[in-house]
């Protein structure tokens, strides 16, 4: 039994930039039972470029990632949209060929065992459009135990147990076109767990769900990991990977650029405090301004939702010392200073530090 | 605490897989009623004007012109027959591509293809249903279309089921094929509608091969369906063949397994492809 | 601090900003068909393989000798085989395409997400259902335009009749056939499955208006039913028109039943997509999928 549950030496993954290919309804055709389908229509070339030679066009989504998830840990794979996140994912869970590198998940290898990784792996991917709408929530989990190779007695309680856990009790028999998006990714959630899988993936489990529904299903996700499953999570929100994992990758273009636990991630900015402010009327230059101050660090300003309000944050090794400038550059032209804090590192400072950008868009 | 997987993969569990599949299509199949019902009364509906059409052409019920070609002046039997082959044909030639394309579509493919069944089972899974209702729908139109029109087989059924199960075997390879297709170019619609009139044209579905324009008739000769139809009207109407009898069953039966075999490689060609692309589950 | 406001919007409606929208919508229609790949098929190549299977099966039927093919000049009075069954097969073809083009043009807004944009716009809201009229009518003319220089080179079609009077033919079809696309459209919004609709009603008229035969092969009773649907007096009237030089008096017959019947389903259309309307304004169906 290999030492790790998730193991990965050096993983790329590189795709041809191509347009896509679309599907037209056609017209004189006898169509089929389902709705027509729509999609992004193919990018026209123009027409005196023909002739030029088209340049492979290549973009590398992860470049190199290493990872060592140990046996019941949570491992939390954080990082802005467009990192290599989803990538990552798919790769280890076999729905997408490495360009290079090597993956082992409980032990198989991603590419010549797939399957037996397949059987080691419980995935929550696209949530709610991941399960069959026209079936109940209980015909969707027999359906996928069955194809889980679950023997059919087992099977049976396993979905009665998980019906339960997940609270779907009360409307397992209805359609799951008729579930809220809670529900469905409640349901796509009980479909991970049907084999018992050592190994969870969970891609952005809680996005899109309300405030008291995504605080379920962190909790859930620590009660897992109690019962002994390891978890791979990725996920763009800072507080949630924070609360989560025992260790964190923090991935950004295609690398991962920081590999600890959140405490130690947040020591290596230790002696630098941040200050946090919100300001009206920002303007760009103020910024350039204070990144000139010898004390301040990566200043990334932030529009909030009010129209005029921005969230300045920024890095300062004393931040006493720098204050009386920082209002001083501040309160000009119009410009108010309308709140500060001073306040210990998050991960999202972490992140700020390392890439000199913001975690969120 | 040691996790253990719940999942015990035997030939039962792998028979079991591939009934649920049928299971899970049959319920959905019928969640849409109004399309269920459609779908078993279309064919009748596309037969009648061909009905009219060759009762233009018939002087006392027999259409002459007709009977020069194929040897028999049953049009509609001819007509009926041919109509629930290509049926049962179409199911299995382009069904799996098109249940493809749905799944991407509601985006369900992926769950899917993340379980540890094979790739094949699935689509062999995903014609199961298709191949009931489309017996159904069979029966159903030679009964009112029998009623209506006249449908007379005077030759041996038997001969005629068992010649036509190679053939279907066989196009179960180009169904595979054709589902690494529609896997590669996310496109169903078009291929399908387009691919199957020019199937049903060429093979000879609704009017003997023999009296295409001469230029034409290679290409029929070409196509193993082409023999297929021709051999089971043979048995069941005592029609003309192209070829003596048995040389066409060989034909099939040949066909049937280099078919298979070859359609099987592309698919997992195809469908690794499609990995490497990192398109699956798109639309 | 406010910045001052135009008293006046920028939008200024009147009947040049209406043929601007026009030729807008059908540019937008245009380039959105051409970025489908298979455009191409759906324009050159249906035209000609759809009623190909029916006159390769009347080829079959009119036997080696052309002895079936006797039969059927006497039944139809008509010498051109391939030229009869092409005005029947257009026919139904046209009819299908606008059941699924205009027939699904709401719901397809819908599911994109923009039919509530439109429906803020201050226009007539059944302008919208016009609208679509004048791009698909364009469009149809050169799927008709396609067919027949296909069958022309290909198969020696030719022509026994004037031009014109195939256009008035088509010209007095357009409110029926487009009468029921918008009743459709308006149904196809609140109604689950309705390509079951599209299947039915295509069906009818592939079973009843003669598409392939005359009608007066079927049996009474479904001749009898024939008389209430237009696309019969069109593919008639076009069939005269186009092969026995037939002048405005021997094509009334035909045109006449087709405007009435134009009249009634273009009001069925109309009061259709204002129940439609009341109805989603009730329940807020009009953003939902």
């Amino acid at each position: 039994m290999s030492q790790f549950a998730v193991e990965a030496h050096q993983l790329v993954k590189k795709f041809p930039a191509r347009p896509g290919t679309g599907d037209r309804p056609s017209p004189a055709g006898r169509g089929d039972t389902g709705e027509g389908s729509e999609s992004a229509p193919s990018p026209k070339k123009k027409r005196w470029q023909f002739w030029k030679k088209e340049s492979k066009a290549i973009f590398t989504a992860v470049s190199g990632v290493d990872i060592q998830i140990q046996r019941g840990e949570i491992f939390g794979l954080l990082g802005p949209n467009g990192a290599g996140k989803s990538t990552t994912i798919r790769m280890l869970c076999t729905l997408l060929e490495p360009t290079s590198g090597t993956a082992h998940v409980n032990g198989y290898d991603i590419v010549k065992q797939a399957n037996d990784v397949r059987r080691s792996l419980g995935t929550v991917l696209a949530g709610e459009r991941s399960i069959y709408w026209k079936l109940t929530g209980r015909e969707n989990l027999e359906y996928f135990a069955a194809l889980y190779h679950i023997p059919t007695a087992i099977a049976k309680k396993r979905v009665d147990e998980l019906i339960e856990r997940m609270e779907l009790k009360d409307r397992a028999n209805e359609l799951v076109e008729k579930y809220s998006t809670g529900m469905r990714q409640r349901v796509a959630i009980a479909k991970a767990l049907l084999a018992r899988p050592p190994i969870l993936l969970l891609d952005e489990p809680t996005l899109g769900l309300d405030p008291q529904a995504a605080r379920n299903l962190r909790e859930l996700i620590a009660q897992l990991k109690q019962e002994g499953h390891t978890i791979l999570l990725t996920t763009h929100y800072m507080e949630e990977a924070d609360q989560l994992s025992d260790r964190i990758g923090i991935i950004d273009t295609g690398k991962i650029i920081a590999l600890d636990t959140p405490a130690g991630l947040k020591r290596r900015i230790d002696q630098k405090e941040i200050i946090r402010l919100e300001v009206s009327g920002w303007q760009a230059y103020i910024g350039e301004k204070l990144l000139a101050l010898q004390e301040v660090e990566n200043l990334v300003a932030h529009r909030q939702a009010e129209a005029d309000l921005w969230e300045v944050n920024m890095q300062a090794t004393d931040s006493r010392a720098v204050l009386p400038k920082l209002v001083e550059s501040i309160s000009q032209n119009g410009t108010r200073l309308v709140n500060m804090n001073i306040v210990k590192p998050s991960l999202e400072d972490v992140f700020i530090h390392l890439t000199g950008k913001a975690l969120r868009d | 605490m040691e996790l253990v997987t719940l999942s015990q993969p035997n030939i039962k569990t792998q028979l079991r897989a591939l009934f649920v599949i049928a299971r899970k299509d049959w319920k959905v199949f019928w969640r849409y009623p109004l399309n269920a019902v459609s779908n078993v009364f279309q064919p009748i509906i596309w037969i009648t004007p061909v009905y009219f059409m060759g009762k233009a052409f018939s002087t006392n019920g027999q259409a002459t012109g007709f009977a020069a070609y194929s040897g028999s002046g049953d049009y509609m039997s001819y007509i009926l027959l041919g109509t629930v082959l290509t049926n049962f044909i179409l199911t299995v030639f382009w069904g799996m591509g098109y249940a493809l394309k749905n799944d991407m579509d509601s985006g369900v493919l992926e769950s899917n293809w993340l379980a540890p069944v094979s790739r094949l089972l699935i689509l062999v899974g995903r014609t199961l249903t298709s191949l009931l209702t489309t017996t159904i729908t069979s029966i159903v139109m030679l009964v009112i279309a029998g009623a209506l029109f006249g449908f007379k087989p005077t030759g041996n059924t038997v001969a005629a089921i068992l010649t036509a199960i190679p053939m279907l075997i066989g196009l179960y390879g180009f169904g595979f094929a054709f589902a690494g297709v529609v896997l590669l170019m996310r496109e169903a619609n078009t291929l399908v509608d387009v691919g199957s009139f020019l199937v049903q044209g060429f093979s000879g579905t609704n009017f003997p091969v023999k009296s295409l324009p001469y230029w034409l008739i290679p290409v029929s000769l070409m196509l193993p369906l082409t023999y297929g139809l021709d051999a089971v009207r043979g048995f069941l109407l005592k029609t003309n063949t192209l070829l003596p009898i048995n040389v066409e069953v060989t034909i099939l039966i040949l066909f049937m397994f280099v078919m298979l075999w070859i359609g099987a490689q592309i698919f997992y060609r195809v469908e690794r492809r499609v990995r490497t692309l990192g398109t699956l589950g798109q639309h | 601090m406010e910045t001052s406001l135009a008293s006046r919007s920028l939008g200024q409606p009147g009947f040049l900003s209406d043929v601007r929208a026009f030729y807008a919508v059908l540019r937008r229609e245009w380039t959105i068909f051409t970025r489908y790949p298979s455009w191409i098929i759906a324009l050159f190549i249906w035209p000609l393989i759809f009623p190909m299977m029916y006159i390769l099966t009347a080829r079959a039927l009119s036997g080696p000798d052309g002895s079936g093919l006797a039969v059927f000049i006497t039944t139809t009075g008509a010498t051109d085989y391939i030229g009869y069954i092409i005005v029947g097969t257009t026919v139904w073809m046209w009819q299908n395409i606008v059941l699924w083009d205009v027939g699904f043009s709401l719901r397809n807004e819908q599911m994109r997400g923009t039919l509530e944009s439109n429906w803020l716009s201050p226009t007539w809201r059944f302008s919208y259902l016009l609208g679509q009229t004048g791009p698909q009518i364009v469009s149809m003319v050169m799927f008709i335009g396609i067919t027949a220089l296909e069958f022309g080179l290909l198969f020696g079609v030719r022509l026994n009749g004037s031009a014109w009077m195939i256009a008035l033919m088509m010209l007095a079809a357009i409110p029926a056939i487009y009468g029921l696309g918008f009743a459709f459209a308006s149904l196809v919004i609140t109604v689950k499955e309705a390509n079951a609709f599209v299947f039915l009603i295509r069906g009818m008229v592939m079973i009843f208006c003669g598409i392939t035969f005359p009608v007066a092969i079927l049996p009474g009773w479904m001749q009898s039913f024939a008389k209430w649907l237009p696309q019969t007096y069109l593919i008639h009237g076009m069939r005269t028109a186009a092969f026995s030089n037939a002048g405005i008096k021997e094509l009334l017959p035909d045109l006449i039943p087709l405007l009435i019947f134009g009249m009634f389903w273009l009001a069925v259309g109309y009061f259709t997509f204002l129940w439609m309307e009341r109805r989603a304004r009730k329940t807020g169906a009009i953003g939902q999928y």
